[in-house]
Order: structure tokens, then sequence, then C-alpha cells
């Protein structure tokens, strides 16, 4: 079978404007992206669940998400699960920093000391439950910021996961049996087999089927319409590849 | 006795992709903390998309002004989808395409051209809010500024 794509952690963050907490999301939300994990992570801007289209509502079943919020209010957490899916864990900065040594933060648009704490200490959580989510269980190595400093945010180009809010998850529509099914990651499974020089043949039905299990639901007993449908479109995508070359 | 006047409500987008986003958030900033303060009133969108009454009322209460970082003008969307009305609705890519010499760079902190930008975007807001306040009849004051330039 192909390699497919390595699973990628979403993370939501409120990014409330009217609380400093809010800044922390953002800013620990970005440290993640950029400095921590940049290479397992992804993120969408919480709104786009409501402002966009299919691909983004289904951001939170193509990535296992970890919901960020300011508040107990959790809007980053609840409407993720509203719009999207429920998040695999959640994190609350006022949890993190409340009655603790790192003291409340100010500052909405310039975080002061503490809230740049809480941005570290966010960060590292966000870290470490991208590491439990991935693996199933913690990285050995430090999740906290290291002793030699890392380049300003700033001055770091953004990664190409820095933001979902141009580039959706793949999702595509296909026939099932008459009736229209949107299906995630398709794109992405049919390139792999293409590199593996696979051909649209019967025989490949049931591995196009678990490729395709990693990010949708496929019920047993639509099996055989599924992997049909599947080589039909698998068959067009090289049909349209063959053409363009 | 007059009633309370009523406040502006100013919606950014919560862009975490880009540095328009950013440039909307610290425009709001500086139109409800600085230019307008007590004539403004931030709503948060992460409260909006969630349905939260008190954004809900504050956007049907009054009247918006939305500030999108990107094409698919999110804050302007939910506030219409939570019943308000958008008196006006600024992309921060328009604005900056009439002042090309103010290229935003950086999302966690601005760049000075983003952050002059963001400055640009609050003027154009309070000069917004000033002109509400002459039409509507018992709305807030226009700024002392605004009406020494005038």
């Amino acid at each position: 079978m192909p390699d497919l794509p390595k699973k990628k952690v979403g993370i939501v963050s409120c990014s409330g404007e009217e609380m400093p907490e809010g800044t922390v999301t953002r800013l620990a939300t970005l440290k993640v992206l950029w400095e921590l994990r940049p290479d397992d992570t992804v993120t969408i801007c919480l709104p786009l669940f409501l402002a966009g289209g299919q691909g983004e509502r289904t951001f939170a079943r193509y990535y296992p998400t970890i919901a960020v919020d300011g508040c107990e209010r959790r809007c980053a957490a609840k409407g993720t699960e509203m719009y999207s899916g429920k998040p695999a864990a959640s994190i609350v900065v006022k949890d993190l920093t409340a009655g603790g040594e790192l003291g409340s933060p100010e500052g909405k648009g310039r975080l002061n000391e503490r809230g740049k704490a809480a941005v570290e200490a966010t960060a590292a959580r966000i870290a470490t439950l991208v590491d439990e989510l991935r693996t199933g269980r913690p990285r050995q190595r430090a999740t906290a910021p290291s002793s030699t400093p890392s380049p300003p945010m700033e001055n770091q180009p953004p990664s190409q996961n820095a933001c979902s809010c141009t580039s959706t998850p793949p999702s595509s529509v296909i026939s099932i049996d008459g009736e229209k099914v949107s299906m995630l990651g398709l794109p992405l499974v049919f390139e792999r087999f293409l590199d593996s020089d696979k051909v649209a043949r019967e025989e490949i039905g049931p591995e196009l089927l678990k490729a395709a299990r990693v990010y949708n639901f496929i019920s047993p007993e639509k099996e055989t319409a599924y992997a049909g449908a599947l080589l039909r479109e698998y068959e067009a995508y090289r049909a349209s590849k063959r053409m363009n070359r | 006795m007059s009633r309370a006047k009523p406040k502006v409500v100013i919606v950014p987008c919560s862009g975490i992709g880009k540095p328009y986003g950013t440039v909307s958030r610290e425009a709001a900033y500086i139109v409800t903390e600085e230019l307008c303060p007590g004539r403004t009133q931030l709503v948060p969108l992460s409260l909006l998309v969630l349905g939260d009454p008190q954004a809900r009322a504050a956007v049907t209460e009054s009247v918006a002004v939305t500030i999108d970082g990107c094409k698919l003008a999110c804050s302007t969307k939910m506030v219409k989808e939570s019943g308000g009305t958008v008196s006006k609705d600024i992309a921060v890519l328009d604005v900056f395409r009439r002042h090309r010499d103010l290229k935003p760079l950086g999302i966690a902190e601005l760049n000075l051209e983003g952050l002059k930008l963001a400055r640009v975007i609050a003027e154009e807001m309070a000069r917004h809010v000033d002109d509400l306040a002459a039409r509507v009849p018992g709305a807030s004051t226009p700024r002392k500024e605004e009406n020494e330039h005038a």
C-alpha cells in the first residue's frame, strides 16, 4: 500500500479580541505552528466554520483538533463542535494562569510579561497535546522553550501549514449508488497510487478502500459500492493527469 | 434625562494566517481604545460564532462596522448572520491597494507599515462613526479633532 500523508493535528484558537487571554491563544497557536511543531500542525480561523464552505466544516473530521480558548465560555471548543466536529482536546488559558505562578496577563494588543509567559506555557501545553494525539504518548523531545532562543516569530516565514484560511482540506463529492457523498483526502490518496503506477483495476479496490478510510467512514455494507466508485474516480483522476502531461 | 447613547459595534476578523487579519485586529483596538473610546464597542467574532446572547444583542441593537482580512469576509457574514446591520464593511486588502507603501508583514507582530495601515483603517472607521453620530439624533458627539478638521 502506498504511503499516505502524515496525519496532522488541527489547532483552533478563539483569538478573542476583547481580553488578553484571547491574544494569548492566538500567539500560542502561532508559536506551535511555526516553532514547536511546524510539521505536525495546521490551523483554521474559527469563524470560517460558518463563513466558509464544506471543506472548512469538515476540518475537525479531517484533523484531530485541539481547541484553545481564552476563557470559560470556550468559544473555540463549542464552535468547533457545533459546526465541524468534537475537538480531541481542549485548553483554557485562564485555567493555566488563574491562581498559579503565571498570574493574569494584561494588554490585549501588547501583552505584558505575564502575558508572554502565558503564551509560552500555553504553547508548551498545546505541543504536548499534539504529540499525544499523533503518537498516543508524549514525545521525548522537550516541549517547553529550549534554552537556545528561537528567532522572533514575526521574522519567521509562515510554514505551508500556517493556516488553512485559503487552503481547505481537500474534499471531493462522488456518487455512491446515485447518492452524492463528500469524501476527504481523495486527491492525496490518488496521487500516492499514481506515484506507485497503480492501474485502476478491480484488484486495487480493497487498497483504495483502506486508504480512503483513513479520513472517511465507510460502512461495511456499502464497501462494494464505495470500491467501485473509488475505482471510477481514480481512473478519471489518472486520465486527467495523463491529459495534462 | 437622555438615553444611553448607542455604541457603534466594531467587529474585526479573527484571521490568523496572514498579516491582514492582524491589521484588522490592530485597527479595531485603535478605534475602540484610542480614537472613539466610549462610542464604539469591540465585539469578538468568536462570541458571535458561538451565538452568545450578549454579543448578538450588541450587533442587533446598534450598527456594526466590520473589518475583514480576506475575501471570505467572515466578520461581515457573521454580523449579518447574527441579525445585525453592517453600516460599513472594510476590506483590509482594498485599503492596502490605496496605500501600496504600507505593506503589512508579520502575523504575531506587525511591522511598522502594518501598524500604519491599521491606523489608516482606524481613522476611516472613526470618520464613519462621526458621520453616524451626525446623522442619528441622540447619538454620540463627533470627535473634537474631526470637528476641527471639518
